[in-house]
Formats: C-alpha cells, sequence, structure tokens
C-alpha cells in the first residue's frame, strides 16, 4: 500500500503549484511568464499521474480514492488545462484583458477537478465541485468592460450556486438518511439497510446538482449565454473540462451505488429519459444558431446528452466509453473553439458565413477545423466516431436499444449544423478580403487534428487503458467504494 | 508478406494521396498527371489480384491487424478478403478510377491536389468498402467514404454543390447510423448465443438467428443499402446529387454498387431467411423502381437527370436480381451492377464534356451534333444501346439473365415481377431514344451549337476504353460470369439451406 | 411537539422569512439586516443540536465579522441614498410589534406552563461533539485533507475577487 502523499502525489503537485504561481505572479507580475509555467505545471502534474498510473488506493483516512481512473481523469483536465492556456494568449492580448492572474485561476479550477474526481468522501466532493466553478465564474467575467461577459458571469454565478446549492442539500440529506460522508460507506449503509427516501431524495439532488454543471436539459438554459459572453478559450475549458470533471465525479458517484442503481427500473428509466432530452433539445436548438459560440454551446449540450447515454447504460463499457469520449471531446471540441477564438479576436467573425472562402486563404487551418466539425458529428474514421460507438454500444448492450437509436438520430441531425460550417469554409467563395492568421497556430491546430484522427483508427491502447482503469472502481474491494 | 498484399492494394492509393501535397499549388498539370499514374498502379494491384484469383474456392488473400480494436470485450478487428462475389467489383472500381481521372482531366483546374487527394482516399474507401469481412471495418470505410464524396461533390461541383452535397451527406449518415444500430444487435446477440461480441463476418455468418430477430436486423440492415442503392421511394437525393457531382461517373460506377454488393454480402447472408420472406416486398419496390424511375426519366428536361433516373431504374433490376434467389438472376445481378456502372457512367461523363464545352445539359437547347461531333455520337449511341440492352453489348446478357432468372424464381412464386420488369426494358428504349434524337438529330439550329468541337485525343481514349469493356462484356460474359460462378452458387445454396432448416424447426 | 420542536419551528420559519426578505427588499442594508437575522437564526438552529462552537462561531463571524464588512461596503457604496435608507429604517416599527408580540407568547407560554421545562438531557458524548476541542482534533485527523485544501479554494476567492474588482486593472508588460 503506497503511501497517502505518494498516492495523491498529483493533486498534491497541482496545489503547491497553484500557490507558486501566485507567488511568481505577485513578484514578478508578468503575464507571459506565469502562461510558461501555468504550461508546465499542466505537464508535469499531468506528467505524475502518467507515471503513478499503476497506484491506487485510499488517502488521507479514506477522504480520496486515487486509481488508474482517476489518473486518466488528471490526464485529460490537464490536457484541457494546457491546450486551453496555449490558446488563450492570442485572444487575451486582443481583448486586452491579458492577466497572469488568468492562468492562476484555470491552474486552481484544475486542481478542483482532480479533487472532483477523486473525492472518496462527500465533503471532498464539494470542494472539489466549488473550486472548480468559483474559477470558472472568474473566468466568465474576465472582460470585465464587456457587458455579455458581466453578464455571463452574474448568470453562470447565480445559476452554479443554485446548483451547488441543490448538490449540498442533497449531501445534507443523504448524511441524514445513513449518517456516513464518505461514499463507500454510504453505500454499504445502504446495502445493509435500505435506501429510505430521504436517500432518493438526497440522491436525486445531488445528481441534479451535476447535471446542472454537465448542462443536461432541462438544466442546460445557461449554458449558450454563458459560452457567448464568456471568453471564447474559458468557453472551450468550461466546455471541456469543466464537464469531463463533472462526468468523472457523476461516474465515481453511481460506480459507488452501483449495486443499487442496477436493480432500479427509475433510475434508468430517469437517465434515459434526461439523456434523450439533452440530445434532441441541444442538436435542435443548435439547428437554428448562427452564431459559433452559441452553436457550439448547444452543441456541448448534445454532446453530454451522448455520454449520459453511458451512465443511463450503468456498464463498466459505459463509464469506460464516457472516459474515451470525453478524451476525444476535450480535443476536438478545444480545437473548434481555438479556431474559433482565432477568427474571432482578430476579426471579429463570429458567424458561419464569416467564415466563407476559408480554404482558399487558410487551407491547414480549414482543413483542421473540417476535422473537428465531421469528428463533433461522429463520422468515421474520427475519434468522435469511436467515442459516440462506445456509448451507444453500452446502451445495446444494457437493453436500451430504443436510447442508442434515438442517439444515433440525433446525431444525423447534428450532421446539418456542423457540416455548414464546412460548407461555408470549402464550398462559398471568400468575401471581402483574405482572413489573415498566424501560421504557427494553424500549424497547432493541424497537430490536434492529427491527433483526432489518430484516437479514431488506433483507439485500442487508450480504450484498453480506460477498460482498466475502470476496474479498480467496480471491485468492492474492503476498502474501497 | 503474401498475405497483406490485398491491404497493401487498398491503402495504396492513401498512401500515395500524401504525396500530391508536395506539388506546387498553381500546377494542376502535375498532380493529374501523379494521381493517373497512382490510379493505374493501383488498378495494376487489383489485376494482379484478380489473375491470381482462384474462382472455385471462396474468401481468398484474407489478411487481418489490429486484434480486439476496441478494447478486449469485443472481437473487432481490421480483417479483409476476397471472394468472388467482391472480386469482379473490386477490379472494376479500380478499373473506373484511371477512366475518372481522364475524364475530369481539364474540368478540374482550381485547388487540383485536394482534387485528386480526395478522389484517392475515395478509392481507399471504395476498394476497403469491398473487401472489409468484419462488420465494423466494413461501417468505418462506408462511413469514411462520405468524407472524400461530400468534399469532391460540394468543391468542385456544380452550382447547386453545396447543397447537394449536403444532402447527400446527410441522407447517407442517417442511414448508415441505424445501420451502426444493427451492428451493434448483431454482436451483442452473437454474445448472447454464446461466444463474445463479434463483428466478424465468418463467425455471424454461423449463427443461428431467430426469425424475430433476422426480420428487424434485415431492416436495420437494409434502410441503410436502400437509401444508397436507392431503391424507391429513398431515391429522392439521387438526383441532385447527379446533376451536381464533378464525378458522376464514379458515383454511378462504383459507389451505388456498394450497396447492391452490400444487400447480398449482408442483408442476403446474415438474415437469409428474412430476406426471403420480404423478397416479394423488396421485388415489388424494385419493379417499382424501375417501372417509376423509366417513366420519370421521360419527363425530364435535363439530359444528367434524366440519366440519374435511368440509374434509379437500373438499379431496380439489380435488386430484383438479388432478391429472386436463382443463381441465374443472382449472375445477372452482378454483371448488371458493372454493366450500369459502365453504360451510366460513361453516359454521365459524355455529357458532362458536352456541359464543359457547351455550359449546359437541357435537352431543348440541343439538336444536329451529329453533324459537328460524329465521335462524340458514336460513343454516346453505343452507350446508350448497351442502356438500353441491345444484344451484343453489356446491358443485355445482364437483363436476360436477371429476367429469365426472376421469371423462374421459387421464393417469387410468380412470373409477374419479371413481366412487369420487362416493361421497364421497353421503357428504356422511350426515354433513351429520345433523348439521342433530340441531341444528335435534326438541324444544327443555334450557333452555338455549331461551334462546339469534337472529342479530343484524350476523351476518345477514355471513351473507347468503355466501349471496349461494354463490348468485351456483351460478346465475352463468360469470362466475368466465371468470376462470381461458385460463390454466386454458393450464395443461393446457402440460402435455400438456411431457410429451409429454419422452415423445418418451425 | 417539544420544546426543541417548536424552537425548531420558529427558526426554520425565521430563517425562510429572513431568506425571503433578504432577496425582496429593494434597499441593500436592508437586505443585509435580514441576512444578519438568517445567520442569527442558523446559529440558533446549531445550538439545537448541541454544535455549541460551530453556533459560535456563526454567530462571531459571519453575523459579526462578515455581515459588518458587508454593510460598511453597502453604505460606503449608497451614500448619496441615505435619505432612502432612513425612509426604509421606518419598518423597524413594524418589526419592533412582531417581536414584542413573540416575546409576549413567549412569556405567556413559559408562565402559563405549570410543571417547569423538561429539558432533554443529552448524553456526555453529544455534547463533546459540539466542542472546540473534538472539532478540532477530527479537523486535523480524519478531515485535515479537506481541511488543507480549502486553503487553495481560499486563494483562489482572494485572487479571483481580485482580478474582478480591482480598479485600473493594466495588463502587465508583454515579455
Amino acid at each position: 500500500m503506497p503511501n497517502d502523499y505518494l498516492l495523491s502525489l498529483p493533486i498534491l503537485a497541482a496545489a503547491g503549484w497553484s500557490v507558486l504561481l501566485i507567488i511568481l505572479e505577485a513578484m514578478l507580475s508578468r503575464a507571459a511568464l506565469t502562461r510558461v509555467f501555468a504550461m508546465l505545471g499542466f505537464a508535469l502534474v499531468g506528467g505524475l499521474s502518467v507515471i503513478g498510473f499503476p497506484l491506487q488506493g485510499l488517502a488521507f483516512s479514506e477522504m480520496l480514492r486515487i486509481g488508474g481512473f482517476q489518473h486518466f481523469a488528471n490526464i485529460i483536465f490537464c490536457l484541457s488545462g494546457l491546450l486551453v492556456v496555449a490558446l488563450s494568449e492570442k485572444y487575451l492580448d486582443d481583448e486586452n484583458v491579458h492577466y497572469g492572474e488568468y492562468y492562476i485561476v484555470a491552474f486552481i479550477s484544475v486542481v478542483g477537478m482532480m479533487l472532483l474526481a477523486a473525492a472518496a468522501n462527500m465533503a471532498i466532493l464539494f470542494i472539489g465541485l466549488e473550486m472548480m466553478s468559483i474559477a470558472l465564474y472568474v473566468l466568465a467575467g474576465l472582460m470585465r468592460r464587456d457587458v455579455r461577459s458581466n453578464e455571463a458571469a452574474m448568470k453562470y454565478f447565480l445559476l452554479g450556486a443554485f446548483a451547488s446549492g441543490l448538490l449540498l442539500y442533497g449531501i445534507s440529506l443523504i448524511y441524514g438518511a445513513t449518517g456516513e460522508l464518505a461514499l463507500h460507506k454510504i453505500a454499504i449503509a445502504i446495502q445493509t439497510g435500505s435506501a429510505s427516501m430521504l436517500f432518493w431524495i438526497g440522491f436525486g439532488l445531488l445528481i441534479t446538482g451535476f447535471l446542472f454543471k454537465i448542462s443536461a436539459v432541462p438544466f442546460h438554459q445557461w449554458t449558450p449565454d454563458v459560452y457567448d459572453g464568456s471568453p471564447t478559450p474559458a468557453a472551450a475549458f468550461m466546455s471541456t473540462g469543466a464537464k469531463a470533471a463533472a462526468f468523472s465525479a457523476l461516474i465515481v458517484v453511481v460506480t459507488n451505488f452501483s449495486t443499487l442503481l442496477q436493480n432500479s427500473p427509475t433510475w434508468s428509466l430517469v437517465i434515459s429519459s434526461i439523456a434523450l432530452a439533452t440530445m434532441v433539445v441541444g442538436n435542435i436548438a443548435a439547428l437554428a444558431q448562427e452564431n459559433l459560440k452559441r452553436m457550439l454551446a448547444y452543441s456541448s449540450v448534445a454532446h453530454a446528452g451522448y455520454m449520459l447515454v453511458g451512465i443511463a447504460a450503468a456498464t463498466p463499457d459505459g463509464y469506460s466509453g464516457i472516459m474515451f469520449y470525453t478524451l476525444v471531446y476535450t480535443l476536438m471540441n478545444i480545437g473548434a473553439f481555438g479556431v474559433v477564438a482565432l477568427l474571432e479576436s482578430k476579426e471579429n467573425l463570429l458567424l458561419a458565413s464569416d467564415y466563407a472562402g476559408l480554404f482558399k486563404h487558410r487551407p491547414m487551418l480549414a482543413g483542421a477545423m473540417a476535422v473537428f466539425m465531421l469528428s463533433l458529428a461522429g463520422v468515421p474514421p474520427l475519434g468522435g466516431f469511436i467515442g459516440k460507438y462506445k456509448v451507444f454500444a453500452a446502451a445495446v448492450d444494457a437493453k436500451l436499444t430504443w436510447l442508442a437509436l434515438a442517439g444515433v438520430l440525433a446525431s444525423a441531425v447534428s450532421a446539418y449544423y456542423y457540416l455548414r460550417v464546412v460548407y461555408f469554409m470549402f464550398m462559398r467563395d471568400p468575401v471581402g478580403e483574405a482572413i489573415s492568421a498566424p501560421a504557427t497556430s494553424s500549424l497547432a491546430f493541424a497537430l490536434i487534428a492529427v491527433a483526432v484522427v489518430l484516437l479514431g483508427v488506433f483507439p485500442t491502447e487508450i480504450l484498453r487503458i480506460t477498460d482498466a482503469a475502470l476496474k479498480f472502481a467496480q471491485l468492492p474491494t474492503q476498502t474501497g467504494f | 508478406m503474401e498475405s497483406s498484399v490485398l491491404s497493401l492494394v487498398i491503402f495504396l492509393p492513401f498512401l500515395l494521396s500524401f504525396p500530391l501535397f508536395s506539388f506546387n499549388r498553381a500546377q494542376h498539370g502535375t498532380a493529374r498527371w501523379y494521381a493517373l499514374l497512382s490510379s493505374l498502379l493501383v488498378f495494376a494491384g487489383a489485376l494482379y489480384l484478380a489473375l491470381q484469383f482462384n474462382p472455385s474456392s471462396g474468401f481468398q488473400f484474407e489478411h487481418t491487424a489490429l486484434q480486439n480494436w476496441l478494447g478486449d470485450s469485443m472481437d473487432v478487428k481490421y480483417s479483409v478478403a476476397l471472394d468472388g462475389t467482391s472480386m469482379l467489383l473490386f477490379a472494376f472500381a479500380a478499373f473506373m478510377f484511371p477512366v475518372v481521372v481522364l475524364g475530369s482531366w481539364e474540368r478540374v483546374t482550381t485547388n487540383a491536389r485536394e482534387y485528386y487527394f480526395f478522389l484517392l482516399m475515395l478509392e481507399t474507401c471504395i476498394l476497403g468498402i469491398f473487401s472489409a469481412v468484419d462488420l465494423f471495418l466494413y461501417y468505418m470505410f462506408w462511413e469514411a467514404m462520405l468524407i472524400p464524396m461530400y468534399f469532391l461533390i460540394g468543391v468542385w461541383g456544380g452550382n447547386g454543390r453545396g447543397d447537394a452535397a449536403t444532402k447527400f451527406f446527410i441522407y447517407m449518415l442517417t442511414a448508415s447510423l441505424v445501420m451502426l444500430i444493427g451492428i451493434l444487435s448483431l454482436g451483442y446477440i452473437s454474445r448472447e448465443m454464446g461466444g463474445t461480441f463479434t463483428t466478424d463476418y465468418h463467425k455471424l455468418l454461423q449463427l443461428e438467428l431467430p426469425l424475430s430477430v433476422q426480420n428487424i436486423l434485415f431492416w436495420l440492415f437494409g434502410l441503410s443499402f436502400f437509401v444508397k442503392a436507392p431503391l424507391f421511394p429513398l431515391h429522392t437525393w439521387a438526383a441532385d446529387v447527379y446533376s451536381e457531382s464533378p464525378t458522376g461517373a464514379v458515383l454511378t460506377g462504383v459507389l451505388l454498387k456498394m450497396a447492391t454488393y452490400a444487400l447480398i454480402r449482408f442483408n442476403v447472408m446474415l438474415f437469409p431467411t428474412a430476406s426471403a420472406n420480404f423478397a416479394p416486398l423488396v421485388c415489388t419496390l424494385a419493379v417499382v423502381a424501375i417501372i417509376y424511375g423509366a417513366l420519370v426519366a421521360m419527363s425530364q428536361p435535363n439530359a444528367k437527370r434524366l440519366l440519374a433516373f435511368s440509374s434509379v431504374s437500373h438499379l431496380g433490376f439489380i435488386v430484383l436480381g438479388i432478391f429472386s434467389f436463382t443463381q441465374e438472376a443472382l449472375q445477372g445481378a452482378m454483371i448488371l451492377m458493372v454493366n450500369s456502372g459502365l453504360t451510366t457512367g460513361l453516359l454521365l461523363m459524355l455529357v458532362g464534356w458536352l456541359e464543359e464545352r457547351r455550359g449546359d445539359v437541357r435537352l431543348s437547347e440541343f439538336g444536329g451534333l451529329k453533324k459537328n461531333m460524329p465521335m462524340f455520337s458514336a460513343a454516346f449511341l453505343i452507350a446508350t444501346f448497351a442502356s438500353i440492352g441491345l444484344p451484343g453489348l453489356s446491358g443485355f446478357i445482364g437483363e436476360f439473365l436477371t429476367l429469365s432468372g426472376a421469371f423462374k424464381s421459387t421464393t417469387l412464386q410468380t412470373g409477374l415481377y419479371a413481366m412487369l420488369a420487362a416493361l421497364g426494358v421497353i421503357l428504356s428504349a422511350a426515354y433513351m431514344l429520345p433523348m439521342v434524337q433530340k441531341i444528335f438529330t435534326g438541324e444544327l439550329t443555334s450557333e452555338r451549337n455549331a461551334a462546339l468541337s469534337d472529342l479530343t485525343p484524350r476523351e476518345i481514349l477514355v471513351a473507347a476504353l468503355l466501349v471496349a469493356m461494354i463490348i468485351w462484356i456483351g460478346v465475352a460474359p463468360n469470362s466475368f460470369l466465371k468470376l462470381s460462378e461458385t460463390s454466386s452458387q454458393a450464395v443461393i445454396e446457402f440460402v435455400t439451406q438456411k431457410s429451409a432448416s429454419q422452415a423445418l424447426a418451425k | 411537539m417539544d420544546v426543541s420542536g417548536i424552537l425548531f419551528v420558529f427558526l426554520g420559519a425565521q430563517i425562510i422569512v429572513a431568506t425571503v426578505g433578504t432577496v425582496w427588499s429593494r434597499n441593500p442594508v436592508t437586505s443585509a439586516l435580514f441576512l444578519v437575522l438568517n445567520f442569527f437564526a442558523l446559529g440558533g438552529l446549531y445550538l439545537l443540536l448541541e454544535a455549541q462552537f460551530i453556533a459560535v462561531v456563526q454567530v462571531i463571524v459571519y453575523a459579526g465579522a462578515i455581515m459588518v464588512l458587508f454593510l460598511f461596503t453597502i453604505m460606503l457604496l449608497n451614500l448619496d441614498n441615505e435619505r432612502a435608507l432612513a425612509e426604509k429604517f421606518d419598518l423597524r416599527k413594524g418589526f419592533a410589534v412582531l417581536l414584542g408580540g413573540v416575546l409576549l407568547v413567549e412569556l405567556l407560554y413559559i408562565i402559563g406552563l405549570k410543571t417547569p421545562i423538561p429539558i432533554k438531557q443529552t448524553a456526555l458524548t453529544t455534547v463533546q461533539l459540539g466542542e472546540a476541542k473534538y472539532i478540532g482534533r477530527e479537523l486535523l485527523t480524519n478531515f485535515l485533507f479537506p481541511f488543507e485544501i480549502v486553503s487553495i479554494l481560499l486563494l483562489l476567492a482572494v485572487v479571483g475577487a481580485i482580478v474582478l474588482a480591482k480598479k485600473n486593472f493594466t495588463t502587465s508588460p508583454k515579455s
């Protein structure tokens, strides 16, 4: 049994690194330097998670649960953070809000995400969620002179606080019903006794809190306004890292109660219905969006729906599919948001029609964006397809074929609005002057696009890792879950 | 090394497509020569396979890789092989690509690198579709094909290209995704019946699926193929795509054959009892398609749209041939697949050249072209005759075998289908010949028509290649029939045996 | 219903009323004062649950320190609105009457009781649970990790507040 500090090294390192960043910014006050150190930090923490991948166990009086799942999730968070920070600089410069604090806040947000995924106790769950969310509220309101950014921050904060309240209330009811805060002890308490009504209400509120964070229908209304008003890189961060974190925590919670939930037809029905509604509403609303940020916001709602299909399936395959999905989604969605940010900050181009003829001037950028769009639509051989395949396969396996069928039809609808962007980029002639963008960023996007393709063609090793990562989450060990 | 030769041929166009980007963007001349040589190389590879192929045995050139592609809980892998059913179409697809490159030689001048890049990508996907023996792999190729097609239509197509491309993409994607659910269900059913989740075609053939399951899966798979075929009433995308596509010849020549090929490979073989049960329904739709396609074609003022509907009519024959469940009809359907690719492909290419010269394809605009375009007229006439099934050309042998097979079919029990379908042959003359008449006979009324030049040597070469193939199949069909003889016999035996044993079990 | 039950209902109602008052008041000062009421009632609830230490901390930290800061800020921001503030404060008469009435009811209740109020004898252990010593021990043993990691949350709050609130924020020099 490795000791507590070794086990939770990535989290401790991340926490320590965030203090270092604060000191650095306070002493030198150089945003560019803080940015480099934030990126170094993400690389370091991600690297520690890779090295420590085989380590597993409970740490700090059963407060943290560390295993392959958590390490994998950490890597996704760090990847998301790294990419977002990498593509933020130009945007923030152009918007004249290039503060070093931005990187500190983003970094601490990742610490919160890591806590969320590693929570073995409701206290950590709540602290992690708050740490992540408060950081995101700040990021949303970064552009203080912009009314829409203020509105985004205010809206996100109020609704987020409300969701946190629901979650906290849920935790208190579960505590009241079982007298425990540690997830695995709650699970034991329910198995020995039985799940009371009080527990179910608390559990429902807890899940509602998560559904809000992943912007599932009907808790999604904040998403388009917040994404639209926030700085675009921050929106990319919310839609990838934060969503991955909320899903990780959701998976941790539901795997804890797997025996209870697998025997509950109500649970399956409720989650399936929410998944269905999320897919349908997200995709149909996205059809009507002209503004690309709002389109991507609704698309992010829809993707939450696909991932929820994996939760509804309630099998290790489903969860493993979600993990793979979040990885691919992080890459392709940050790619898409990144291209939007690049063109938005320089030329203030935000509508799909503004992208007309991009292919003529910036073939590599247009090509990368096409890969992101097609991957989001779930066309093989791109990574997005494998993610969808895994969650839908899990749904079919769990006798939820109707849900999978609805899911694929919804994703066929989604192809229309993703293709619209490709249509304008490739099939329309440019209007006005050439769209300019630095060549280096085109190359960066091309690299992300290549990664998305590779994940689609050679997903085997990653899928093995996600499958193995869930083993620990599944085993009802004496100390665990 | 020997075992991976098929994979090498499949991925050769893919590998050869990347050096295109090292060419100068402005020089489309280099790119097209390079693309021509690449596609010829691939054709040589396919020809080598065809010569090595042993028609009397089953799957050959097996190559598997990427075991447990999607994690250890699923038996999904990269697995390719060819049998008599696919060999003919595989070689034919490889033949059509150099033809297409030559056919669009002058047409593509902007972004030629990207055009040939997508064309070669498409070739890999199509060759993969014809050789995949793992359902998941098949699905990957089947959907991946949409991406190059989308760009080929959308970027280098006609005026309404963007909408046509989107329409094509959404139609295909929707239908394919339904098939994905079918593949998943089939995989999990195979696990339930003992074993693991598998998409291996050979293993799935061994399953004794209950009829109720077969009935559902038949439609989950079939929908995708019927849309792509396109079978009435799922044909609504076809006319738009035909008239906007720059690569109409590939589209009809190869793309639509993938659907009818898949019908034999998957629907008929995996769900034999359901296929036999649904045969009357499917054949009814096929006959409706034959007659409906012909009737609509008659009223088209635009040559490309006319050919699109004639193709809908031809596809009806092929589907009828498949679902008659006699060896004769199946063989006929195989020949018809090649034939319709050749004739409609040639016709679309000729119309495309006319469009390049004149900028219009409305029939009312033309007349008397035989005077100043003799070579063009000759090629057009031969293709038309082949298309309406004149003896001695490729169309005749296919239609003859299909109709006589359908007439004798025990599955269909009545010769009514064949009789109605034969009406389609007559109707095809009734829409093709007036088109020829409108374009070529009469006086050269307009000056713009009089100024049109005849085919260039390159165009003559392309047309001659296709005409040679048309005549070869028409005169010596056996050299093609023998490729698929054993396998089509095997298909029919397999289906009759399976449905008989299932009927007994009842 | 015993006394603790009645007190619970009373305090609970007070919390709800105070919360609604906080949200509905047009005047920020009134809002803040409602919030103070809310905090006090919450402290009372903690006391009912035999969490003496938390109750005291609640009153001292929230109702005392934080709310005073809150009020200072509001008043500093609203200097030109003093008259409006004064007008709103006339409401206190109504509250005085209300609170007086409550007090009267309580007095009458106690006077009317023939037997002394039965105070529930709680086990020593439960009382100990609410003590600072016990809480401190828990925080530094079992809950050490959350206790420490919350410091990062507080740091975040400080940094976030600076980003959002600092006046004349200039971007740092580009390197």
